[in-house]
């Protein structure tokens, strides 16, 4: 079995390793990052805090024509990761990520998946999941991530 | 399909301030807890009662999460939210497809996590409830811990020890258990 969750950061700067920019949060409001939109501004529901995204190819290639969040957001998602995952380690706010990210997406640089909500329901998944939690150890170690 | 897509679902602990969701989420996570902050929006700014803050538009609350990978395609992630109910927000956020959740409490506080009971209740979410025995101590027994929150008696209830891994792995086991037999029964129906 995989170890799970992310890894300790790059040297790519994936958002591990960086503090915030410009100092403390309070800065400026949240939402002007989004230009006060507070979800994809289409009807649908805001994407779930699970939901993975990744970087597609084309948005690699285009990183250093995209700024500051975008940017981030962007690079951090050379690897796989929740849309919460994001959110922690930008230090941006989770749904400030949630429009960024779905900007991203229309764009083509960002691949989104949303998890099918039907899962919690599915046998063969909870199945596994309760496979998986047996054979957690009484006790974690090393494994954590100290980073 | 992309190989590298994963699929996911997750479990809530939910309880009041200081209750050991942090703990919680920790002791079985495989990455160090992280948080982020989640905020009432415009959309959500009635379920808060605001009231007793006038001019005050926005409040945040820090959520903690860890993840478990259980297989290379499969990661469930857990959110340890508070229980009170002016956070009720959040737990809408976090309600669609999530597996169950589970009720952390503090017996010194029993009051805390009361809307959390009563919403997954509500909500027909599988959950249990999950007695933190700070230092091996529980200062009432189960069946006051059941009568006080007016738990139904099909909701699990059980003592668990936030710090401990296999504490806390055993009581999201009870938890899935339910979700289980519930969607096994949802089945033959």
């Amino acid at each position: 079995m995989a170890v799970g969750g992310p890894v300790p950061p790059d040297a790519a700067g994936d958002g591990w390793a960086t503090p915030e920019r410009g100092g403390r949060p309070s800065a400026i409001r949240p939402f002007l990052l989004t230009a006060g939109r507070v979800s994809g501004g289409g009807k649908a529901p805001p994407i779930p805090i699970e939901t993975q995204v990744v970087s597609t190819s084309d948005g690699l290639s285009v990183l250093r024509s995209l700024t500051f969040e975008h940017h981030d957001i962007a690079a951090a998602c050379r690897r796989p990761q929740s849309v919460a995952e994001l959110a922690a380690r930008l230090r941006l706010h989770l749904n400030v990520v949630r429009v960024l990210a779905e900007d991203l997406c229309n764009a083509g640089h960002l691949a989104v998946y949303v998890p099918n909500a039907r899962t919690a329901q599915d046998l063969s998944v909870l199945r596994r999941v309760i496979d998986g939690f047996r054979a957690v150890p009484d006790s974690r170690g090393s494994l954590r991530d100290t980073s | 399909m992309n190989s590298r897509r994963c699929r996911s679902s997750w479990s809530s602990p939910a309880g009041g301030f200081g209750v050991g969701k942090t703990t919680t989420v920790g002791s079985i996570s495989e990455i160090r807890p992280l948080t982020t902050e989640a905020a009432i929006t415009e959309v959500a700014a009635g379920v808060d009662d605001l009231s007793h803050t006038p001019g005050k538009t926005t409040t945040t609350v820090a959520m903690d999460f860890g993840s478990i990978a259980i297989d290379p395609t499969l990661k469930l992630y857990l959110f340890g939210t508070p229980g009170q109910d002016r956070f009720g927000f959040i737990w809408d956020d976090l309600i669609e497809g999530a597996l169950g959740g589970l009720v952390i409490v503090d017996t010194r506080r029993l009051d805390d996590c009361y809307a959390a009971v009563d919403y997954f209740e509500h909500k027909d979410i599988p959950f249990a409830v999950a007695v933190n025995a700070f230092d091996g101590a529980v200062e009432h027994d189960l069946d006051e811990v059941r009568w006080a929150l007016d738990i139904s008696d099909h909701v699990p209830l059980v003592v668990f020890d936030a710090r401990s891994t296999g504490s806390v792995r055993d009581a999201l086991l009870v938890v899935l258990d339910v979700a289980l037999s519930r969607a096994e029964s949802a089945r033959t129906v």
